[in-house]
């Protein structure tokens, strides 16, 4: 007995040895002599599974008037943000009737379908307003005709659904909404996960939402411009531990990235420089550079972090159920009927006052 | 009353809050979700139904549950009703088994603008619970359990 209590204490005490020094918590200041795993190649390990949800979004909100702010608020944002969600799980008055007619719109589900996070983003221990940390406001640089281009797209969406081919890539299944296929990649609202697999000749970045996987050719050369990928063209080189990808030759289709949390456009030549850093155990830290002079008045960067997500990767087959792209269309051809219709009624109205009496009686049998 | 420092900035937190995540999360959009609400559903077609799930469509983008909605007259009609993406749901440990065929639910939405009844009529499933109000799943880490670890930046000390 007296033997085994030994070796069970020294067992604990071989296998605190083992685990050396506390690793530092997510979101805690760095350890600059954070050693990361390192592949055959010798190269940082950045495979896993990784997540950027955060309360934290590319863009400051106006409450906020700096990019790092105490902890203090960072507990309070939490505290509201989880405040909403026990006020969305109080029960329903099971008598309560239907939502009202027309108001602020159809609106989304009850909020357990969402998964944005719970945490306001700490970065090297700071407390992060923005991803953006150029321009110093934390405002996307819009031109004016990226303004503009912006404006009549929004326009459009709301108006036109005409082709399945104008809606949203989101709509259409090909990348997930938003900019969250990237680069550079956004958190949305939810499916907020990407696996990274890497070899010494190409990094593969899987992204859960709508399951596109990003492959960068290391120390490769861009392709043709012609051959656009929904997620651009990506080429990577290491800079000492840290991969560097660079992107351009985007589709246009994926030009426009709307979501509730960013809203960004990329022109076919835009560029897109990331890098990738290994921080901590379960972070990489992950900046971002976006050039596009037709849209944007000045290169914007953003810093972020992945972090370490646990369970797999889940598929994302878009395709499968999305009744909601032939909903969109069907929707606004019966929209076009009813018009038709009201307006096929009026002109017999105007043409024929013995058909008009005829239909207003009906009319009124009918109801 | 002096308000301290600490109060005002909890205070301005928790305003903050209501910025950052109503901005960022709550408002409905032209791409809340993988598509747009306001394009498929009708605004002005709120619906209230009320009945037992029939089944459990748990596909990508979006699940769909179905339910024989009871009509003023006792008869009842095929709905299916849109919800959010499944795999939020699966990190939280549930499936489409959760949703068992038979359970009586209630739904306020709105019915699609298309007004296509055919298998079912659809609607957006803004609103669904239990028979007794109660939500069917609750949302407070983000992935419906409540401070399930689940956020890893949740895991902070």
């Amino acid at each position: 007995m007296r033997s085994a209590m030994k070796f069970m204490i020294g067992a604990s005490f071989a296998a605190l040895a083992l685990a050396g020094p506390a690793a530092a918590e997510i979101g805690e200041k760095w350890d600059p002599n954070y050693e990361p795993p390192r592949m055959a190649d010798g190269t940082p390990s950045m495979q896993g599974i990784w997540t950027s949800a955060s309360l934290t979004v590319l863009e400051r909100g106006d409450q906020f008037n700096a990019l790092v702010v105490p902890e203090a608020v960072a507990v309070a944002v939490e505290t509201g943000a989880m405040a909403m969600k026990n006020s969305d799980n109080k029960p329903t008055d099971p008598d309560a009737p239907a939502p009202e007619a027309g108001g602020a719109g159809v609106g989304g589900y009850n909020t357990f379908w969402m998964d944005y996070g719970t945490k306001v983003a700490r970065i090297n221990g700071e407390v992060r307003t923005s991803w953006l940390v150029e321009p110093e406001n934390g405002k996307l640089p819009w031109s004016e005709d990226g303004k503009n281009l912006l404006a009549n797209l929004r326009k459009s969406f709301g108006e036109n659904m005409d082709d399945p081919e104008i809606r949203s890539s989101g709509e259409r299944c090909t990348v997930g909404f938003g900019s969250t296929g990237g680069p550079p990649m956004l958190n949305v609202l939810y499916n907020n996960n990407y696996q990274i697999v890497q070899e010494s000749d190409t990094v593969a970045i899987v992204v859960e939402m709508n399951h596109n996987t990003r492959l960068v050719r290391m120390n490769d050369e861009h392709r043709p411009a012609n051959m656009a990928g929904w997620l651009g063209d990506s080429v990577g080189k290491w800079e000492g531990d840290t991969l560097v990808v660079h992107s351009t030759n985007f589709h246009p289709g994926n030009a426009y990235r709307g979501a509730i949390r960013h809203r960004i456009y990329l022109t076919d030549d835009a560029e897109v420089v990331e890098r990738f850093t290994r921080v901590s155990a379960e972070e990489i830290f992950y900046e971002f550079a976006v050039t596009d002079p037709e849209i944007y008045d000045q290169t914007w960067k953003g810093e972020m972090t992945l972090i370490a997500a646990e369970g797999p990767i889940y598929e994302y087959a878009c395709h499968e159920g999305n009744y909601s792209l032939p909903g969109i269309l069907g929707g606004a051809r019966k929209e076009e009927a009813d018009a038709a219709a009201a307006a096929a009624a009026v002109d017999t109205v105007t043409s024929d006052s013995s058909t008009t009496k005829r239909t207003v009686t009906r009319t009124y049998v009918n109801k | 009353m002096k308000i301290g420092r600490s109060t005002k900035l909890a205070v301005a937190g928790v305003v903050a809050a209501a910025g950052l995540v109503t901005a960022g999360v709550m408002k409905s959009d032209e791409a809340s979700a993988h598509h747009a609400f306001s394009a498929e559903f009708d605004a002005n077609a709120p619906v209230l139904l009320r009945g037992e799930v029939t089944r459990a469509e748990w596909v990508n983008p979006h699940t769909w549950i179905h339910l024989a909605n009871v009509e003023e007259d006792g008869t009842t009609t095929a709905w299916m009703v849109e919800g959010g993406t499944p795999n939020t749901l699966l990190r939280a440990g549930l499936n489409r088994k959760t949703i068992k065929p038979g359970t009586e639910i209630i739904v306020r939405g709105y019915q699609s603008k298309d007004r296509l009844c055919a298998p079912a009529c659809k609607a957006n499933g803004r609103d669904i619970t239990f028979a007794d109000g109660n939500k069917i799943f609750m949302g407070s880490s983000g992935t419906g359990a409540p401070d399930d670890g689940s956020d890893p930046r949740a895991k902070r000390k």
